[in-house]
Order: structure tokens, then sequence, then C-alpha cells
């Protein structure tokens, strides 16, 4: 068990969730920039999450991030920095990229978030500590394998479709956009079907409405409460540095 | 006949919005992964163009409140499909998703509420898609600094064009091929009117 897996899930969802908000206010690339080399510090010895998995786990985010980044250079007014072929300005590079790093910074906490919370816990936790009804937590982890096995259910459907589909001229069936339209329909009715017989199981073993016992319920103690402190603290240190260190920085880098 | 509206969703319904956040979730999924190609194609004109998609994420609340009607259904909808796709699935924009997931549940529902549950016509689902869109705008445009963009109009022109056809007219055809398919029988969007238009009998 890695550091940050054997914490309370509740607790963690509820740091992640503050820190991204954190993040919404602040613009300054530098401040950013440090607190994702924490987070991504975080996800690999918090976490566990090494090497190429790290990697990987952060592509989505950065392309997120470098498409953030070129939209803003382009389409912002201020001082032009070049004119041709495209028209690129400083005020709206040094934004990108703070808003770029706002994108990364919570990628990274997700990643870290993730890969030491197994979904059962964080639905456990959340209705030990954080009062959510176990109506909507057995539901949704009821969901999360109805989720496992659409995939599966996709390919049944696409096969079946495929049966009468028009051939190509080599043989192969004939797929587009109204075929994958089709598919997607027939799957919806499906997961209604299946969420219909779902409620039926999960209300003949009782699980409506009574009060309930827990089985192995997740511990939430002292070091918990530490690991928050231990956020908050360290967020506010790398704000506060931010601020501070602010009117050294050379003048390109200033929004 | 009046109907006695119980405060609390029946734990079908809840199955029932779990699996619609499911399957939009898995299908929001694999849009975003045949997307991102053609996004980074397009290169920064991706980021405008992903806007006509956004409709999309619009469209479970109104298909759950058309299905359940009742009450909150659409926020509740919509927070648990955004739950589905930063917990189970890893959505890329992490758990600020449920923020913007709350607010659009939020736009998305307040038409039918103010038809208290009863109306379902086109021009409610489309006030609902612009409603949804329109209110989310303001979140995002303040979270990724579009204020002070030049494509700020076009932005917001997208969007809500997006919401009123994915997100609201789209819903309703989806919820009116649904309820052919025989698969909504046992739900308020059938047995409603079942109670609203009483068998006749004959007398004596």
């Amino acid at each position: 068990m890695t550091a940050l897996a054997e914490r309370n899930p509740t607790v963690k969802a509820g740091l992640l969730l503050a820190v991204s908000l954190a993040t919404v206010v602040l613009l300054d690339p530098v401040t950013l920039a440090a607190l994702y080399l924490a987070g991504v510090a975080v996800a690999r010895f918090g976490a566990g999450v090494r090497g190429r998995a790290l990697l990987l786990a952060q592509v989505p985010f950065w392309s997120f991030a470098l498409g953030v980044l070129a939209v803003n250079a382009l389409s912002r007014p201020g001082t032009v920095l070049l004119d041709s072929p495209v028209r690129v300005t400083q005020e709206g590079l040094v934004v990108g990229l703070g808003l770029a790093l706002r994108g990364l910074v919570i990628g990274a906490l997700t990643v870290a978030f993730l890969a030491s919370t197994p979904p059962r816990a964080l639905m456990v936790s959340l209705t030990q500590h954080a009062r959510l009804s176990p109506r909507y937590a057995y539901a949704l982890l009821a969901g999360h394998r109805m989720l496992a096995g659409l995939p599966r259910h996709w390919a049944d459907v696409r096969a079946a479709q495929a049966v009468r589909a028009p051939l190509r001229r080599d043989g192969t069936p004939r797929t587009g956009v109204a075929a994958l339209g089709r598919a997607a329909f027939a799957l919806l009715v499906h997961q209604v079907r299946a969420s219909e017989r779902v409620a039926l199981a999960l209300e003949s073993r009782g699980l409506s409405d009574r009060p309930r016992t827990l089985w192995r319920p997740v511990p939430l103690d002292r070091r918990d409460a530490l690991l928050a402190v231990g956020v908050v603290v360290a967020v506010a240190a790398v704000v506060v540095a931010g601020v501070l260190v602010a009117p050294l920085l050379p003048p390109w880098l200033r929004v | 006949m009046t109907q006695v509206r119980r405060a609390r969703l029946d734990l079908k319904e809840i199955v029932l919005l779990v699996g619609l956040g499911v399957a939009f979730g898995f299908l929001y999924w694999a849009l975003v992964q045949a997307w991102n190609g053609l996004a980074v194609l397009m290169g920064p004109a991706g980021d405008l163009a992903q806007h006509v998609l956004l409709g999309g994420w619009l469209i479970v609340a109104p298909v759950a409140v058309a299905i359940v009607r009742r009450p909150g259904v659409g926020v509740v909808a919509e927070v648990i499909a955004s739950v589905v796709e930063v917990v189970f699935l890893g959505s890329p924009v992490g758990p600020l998703l449920l923020v913007a997931a709350l607010i659009q549940g939020v736009g998305s529902e307040l038409p039918f509420a103010l038809g208290r549950y009863r109306r379902f016509g086109w021009a409610r689902y489309a006030a609902s898609g612009a409603l949804g869109a329109g209110l989310v705008f303001v979140w995002s445009a303040f979270r990724f600094g579009w204020f002070g963009q030049d494509v700020l109009a076009l932005r917001f022109g997208l969007q809500v064009a997006s919401g009123v056809l994915l997100g609201g007219l789209l819903a309703r055809v989806l919820v009116d091929a649904l309820r052919r398919t025989g698969v909504l029988d046992g739900f308020a969007i059938v047995t409603d009117e079942r109670v609203a238009t009483p068998v006749v009998r004959r007398a004596g």
C-alpha cells in the first residue's frame, strides 16, 4: 500500500476538489508550475504511479493544455510578439500558459487520486463520512460494474448489426455515422433495461431503505486530519511564495 | 384522481439515473477518443470546434427529467454522469467537472420545473438546452479566462446553438424513441399518463 492509498477517500476527494477550486483564482505561471511539480511528486511518491504509467496518464491533460495555450496566444489582444503568419500576443502567451498549467495541476492530482482510491472504498467512505445515502452509493457501485460490461455489449450490438449491413465491394460491412447512432441507441435501450433488473436485484437483497451495517468499513483517523492540514499548508505556502517572488520576475512573465 | 408525489426517488429511479449516466459517460468517452484526434489535426481551431459538441454533455438532464418527472432529477442525473466520467472513466477535466455538471443540471432542469414537470413540448426542450449551455458558459468563461478574448461572442453563440440542438431537441427525439421501444413502461413518463386518462368503464 502506498502512503496515499492508506488515507481516507472522502478526505482525499475533498482535498482534490478544494485544490482544484483554489487553482481557479490563480493565474501566475510560476506559482502554478510549482504546484504542478508538487502534484506530479504526489502522484509519483504518494500514489506510486511511476515512469511510463505516469507519463501516459497525463497525455490527455497535456493535449488539453496545449489547445488552451494555443488558442489564448492567438486570440487575446495585447502586445504583438509575432505578426505573420499568425498574430501572437505576449499577454495571450502568459495567460494561456497560466490556464494550461491550471489544467495540468488538476490533472496530476486527479491521477494521484484515482490511482490510490478504489471506487468501492470511495463509495463506502462517502456513506460513512459524508452522509451519502447508501441507495445512491450502491446504485453507483452497480453502475461501475455495468460500465465494465458496456464495451463488450457495444461489440455485440455492432456484430449483430454487421450481419445485415450493406457490404463494400471487398465483402466487409459498410459502417457510417448513422450505423454508429443506431448502435448507440441500442446500447441506451439495453442500459435502461439493465438498470431496471439491477434495481430489482438490489432491492431483493434488502439494499433499499433501512439503516444498514457496513462490511469492511473504511477507517478515518488522525493521520487523515494531518494529511488535510499538510496539503492546505503546503498549497498556501506555495501561493504566498509566488506572491513574494512576483516582483523579481522578468516583465515578459507578468500578466 | 390526484397524484401523491413522493419526496424521495425509488431505488429503481436512482439506478436508472446511474444507468443513463453510465451509458452517456461511455458514449462521451468513445466520442472524445475519436474527437481528440480531430482536435489535434485542427490545431488551435480544435478548441473552438469542441464547442460544437458541448450540447452533448447536457442531454442526460432533459432525458432523465422527461422519464422520471420528479424535482431535482435533472441535477442529480447530470452530477451522477459527471461522477461516472471523473471517478470511473478518468476525465481530463477532473473534479471541476462536478461543479460544471451542477450548474448545467440547474439550467437544464429550470424550464421543466417552471412547467411543474407536466409539460414536455419542443420549445421547452429547446429552452432547457439553451439555458443549460448559457449558465455553464459563465462558469467556463471565468475558468478558462474567455472574457477578454476576441472570440467570446463566437464561443457563446456556438455553445448555445449546440445546447439547443444536441442538449435539447435531440433529447426529445431520444425520449420519444425510447418510449416507443417500451422500455420506459414502468416509469413516470408512461405511468403518469395512464393515471391521467382513466379507463372508461361501462355503467351497471
